[in-house]
């Protein structure tokens, strides 16, 4: 959205397809992905995540966490809530089972010295198991704890805040300005205060202007705030004295005697006068009471055109996106009647063919897609008049990723759909596939059969020829029985080809009522 | 990582000696005065006023105090400074106590060790003396024994002094 790209020409949207489709999933801010499929992670969210681990690469601020030991306390805290080893209210605090209470720190600090197996208890003596004693304290205690009010550790650098304990970790890594951060320059280790970190390196020793003492940049503002014996001056207009750092600001906003136009002047007010005198010419000047009420108009205007640019760079990329969409679904219907060309106007919705309707409505567009735009001669009655032109917009920004989330839903389905006529469809082909091999095995007995009765035969005429004469009639008859078992085979052949040429075409026939019914 | 341990710990020490001093100014015991010196949080001098009913009556002891950056894990080196002639205090003023050898531990401070200091004077460990004349004469005259307090003794202002 912050870098909103020019809208392509609107009768080029073949052309600029890959383009602007590019341009919707960035111009997209809000994670939904309008150019892909649901669920599957968009290129955007990556780029946003890495870049996010990037910038935490590139700036570690390595902060100190505060120690709760040395927090100055507001109130001085019930002495039941303080720890006889660092006599300040329980960090972390665990109970022994002597029923006395430690900072776990504290006791482990006061045990280093003892030997394993003979820890005792600070207090009492009593002997402690380390692995089994140590039992966490009352919840209520905890809560005491937590509520207790300090100070900001960095109290003295001149944060006021003071607020419950539990808070004060929060506080000083996220809020405070006066934390200490490592200095911003790389070759600089020293470290410098959270509020000044924008200001770059303030390492280096300057001098002052008032009193020619060197001292480093980051203590120069504190210097001529507080210490510098030359730090203020005499105003020239109202001789009241200021500090040299707030002259600047003295006679912009505060010197009653420096001389300023009415606040009217933007609504032609020509009064000029010394701040004193126009504060009290305003009590009665008309004009100045309403300037900034005209200011704030102004202003309010300027944001709302401001916001709107954008918003209808985006609406106008969008709709380019889901023409494109349009005619990829409709390549060969791409005629003129089609809502391309003119995509907001309502007439041409009434047009759309009905025959895309009854076809397959489900992966079509809907009648209506998009809302219409409110006309001064025809008021509609079913839309509701929108408020402004942003309303109207965002309408259609919503009603349009509806539509495209509705074109991906469709396209899915139909995918689905084509897979499953391509695994039916090669089922078939695989059925036919196995009747074919069988009739080829078959044949190939039927070959071997033959091949097998010829060579006997063969071997039969070769070994007896004497007695060829004696047994015509046996060899006849063989030979008759050789070709009738031929012509048998072969019957049994032409039958088994006939009977898969006659399976197939009623295989194609329950698999077309079947496909029929699947679909 | 050595460096930020130490500075820690004697930020701590501080820390705690300074809620010590709070806690002695605003409940003061009777008998019983530390404060530290005026350029060294970590050197105090204290005083203790002798028990009543003891040949320590009415005699006020000066001692100094020296806390390790360890402190309070480990006990401060305590001394008399006021000449004292008692069973478990050698004539430099060192001072045999078990709490403040092996027995310490981290929940005592400055006040519990200067009350244990105060008993001490009334109650000796006569079984581990220092002092081996000063023992026995605690156990078999009384009179000597108070005779050799009073001569060993000195007031702050001869302290000053000398
Ligand atoms: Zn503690
Ligand atoms: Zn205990
Ligand atoms: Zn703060
Ligand atoms: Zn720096
Ligand atoms: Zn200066
Ligand atoms: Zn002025
Ligand atoms: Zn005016």
């Amino acid at each position: 959205m912050s870098s909103p790209e020019p809208i392509p020409p609107p009768n080029d949207r073949r052309g600029s397809r890959a383009s602007s489709n590019a341009d919707i999933s960035v111009q997209d801010g809000n994670g939904v992905m309008v150019g892909g499929p649901p669920g599957s992670p968009s290129p955007l969210q990556i780029r946003a995540s890495n870049s996010l681990n990037s910038k935490n690469r590139r700036r570690p601020i390595a902060k100190q966490p505060p120690d709760v030991h040395l927090l100055e306390y507001c109130h001085t805290p019930d002495s039941n809530l303080v720890c006889l080893i660092c006599h300040s209210p329980f960090d972390k605090p665990v109970k022994l089972l002597c029923d006395h209470y430690f900072c776990r720190q504290c006791l482990e600090h006061a045990w280093a010295a003892q030997q394993d197996g003979e820890k005792t208890c600070p207090t009492c003596r009593s002997k402690v198991d380390v692995d089994k004693d140590l039992r966490p304290v009352p919840r209520i205690i905890e809560t005491m704890l937590d509520e207790l009010v300090v100070k900001c550790p960095n109290s003295k650098s001149g944060c006021d805040w003071s607020d419950q304990r539990a808070n004060v970790h929060d506080h000083v890594m996220l809020y405070c300005v006066y934390t200490l951060v490592q200095c911003p320059s790389y070759d600089c280790r020293l470290h410098i205060s959270q509020k000044d970190f924008h200001k770059g390196c303030l390492h280096y020793t300057v001098s002052c202007e008032n009193c020619h003492t060197s001292m480093m940049m980051k203590d120069l503002e504190g210097h001529q705030r507080t210490d510098c014996p030359g730090r203020s001056t005499n105003c020239p207009h109202c001789s009241a004295e200021v500090l040299r750092l707030d002259f600047q600001a003295h006679v912009k906003e505060a010197c009653p005697k420096v001389v300023i136009p009415c606040s009217g002047a933007v609504l032609s007010c020509t009064f000029t006068a010394e701040r004193a005198e126009v504060a009290s010419h305003q009590e009665t000047c008309v004009v100045a009471k309403l300037a900034p009420h005209f200011q704030e108009q102004q202003a309010r205007i300027e944001r709302s055109e401001a916001r709107l640019e954008p918003l209808s760079r985006r609406v106008g990329i969008l709709e380019d996106g889901l023409s494109n969409i349009t005619s990829m679904l409709y390549p060969a219907n791409s005629e003129p009647s089609l809502p391309l060309s003119e995509p907001l106007d309502p007439t041409s919705l009434e047009a759309f063919p009905p025959a895309h309707l009854t076809a397959a409505s489900d992966f079509r567009l809907s009648p209506n897609p998009f809302p219409s735009v409110p006309q001064n001669d025809v008021p509609q009655t079913t839309q509701p008049p929108f408020d402004s032109q942003i309303h109207h917009l965002l309408t259609m920004h919503d009603s349009l990723r509806e539509e495209v989330s509705r074109i991906t839903n469709a396209l899915g389905e139909l995918d689905g759909r084509t897979n499953m006529m391509i695994i039916n469809e090669s089922q078939r082909q695989k059925d036919e596939m196995l009747h074919t091999n069988a009739a080829i095995n078959s044949m190939r007995m039927q070959l071997h059969w033959l091949m097998s009765a010829t060579l006997s035969n063969r071997n039969a005429a070769g070994s007896s020829t004497a007695r060829a004469s004696a047994s015509t009639a046996a060899a006849s008859g063989s030979a008759n029985s050789a070709t009738r078992g031929a012509s048998a085979s072969a019957g049994l052949g032409n039958r088994a080809t006939a009977s898969a040429t006659l399976h197939a075409p009623l295989r194609r026939l329950s698999d077309s009522t079947r496909q029929d019914t699947k679909l | 990582m050595a460096l930020s341990n130490a500075n820690n710990g004697a930020t701590n020490v501080a820390a705690r000696l300074q809620k010590e001093l709070m806690d002695i100014m605003t409940n003061p015991t009777p008998g019983i005065t530390a404060f530290p010196s005026s350029e060294n949080l970590t050197i105090w001098t204290a005083t203790i006023e002798g028990p009543s009913g003891t040949p320590y009556e009415a005699l006020v002891f000066k001692l100094s105090f020296e806390f390790p950056a360890t402190y309070p894990y480990s006990p401060p080196n305590v001394l008399f400074k006021t000449p004292i002639y008692h069973p478990n205090v050698d004539f430099s003023g060192r001072i045999c106590l078990d709490i403040l050898k092996d027995k310490w531990s981290a929940v005592y401070n400055i006040g519990t060790v200067l009350l244990s200091l105060q008993s001490l004077l009334g109650e000796p460990n006569n079984s581990s003396p220092l002092n081996g004349e000063a023992a026995e004469l605690w156990d078999n005259d009384m009179l000597e024994y108070k005779r050799k307090v009073a001569a060993r003794h000195k007031t702050p202002e001869e302290l000053d002094a000398a």
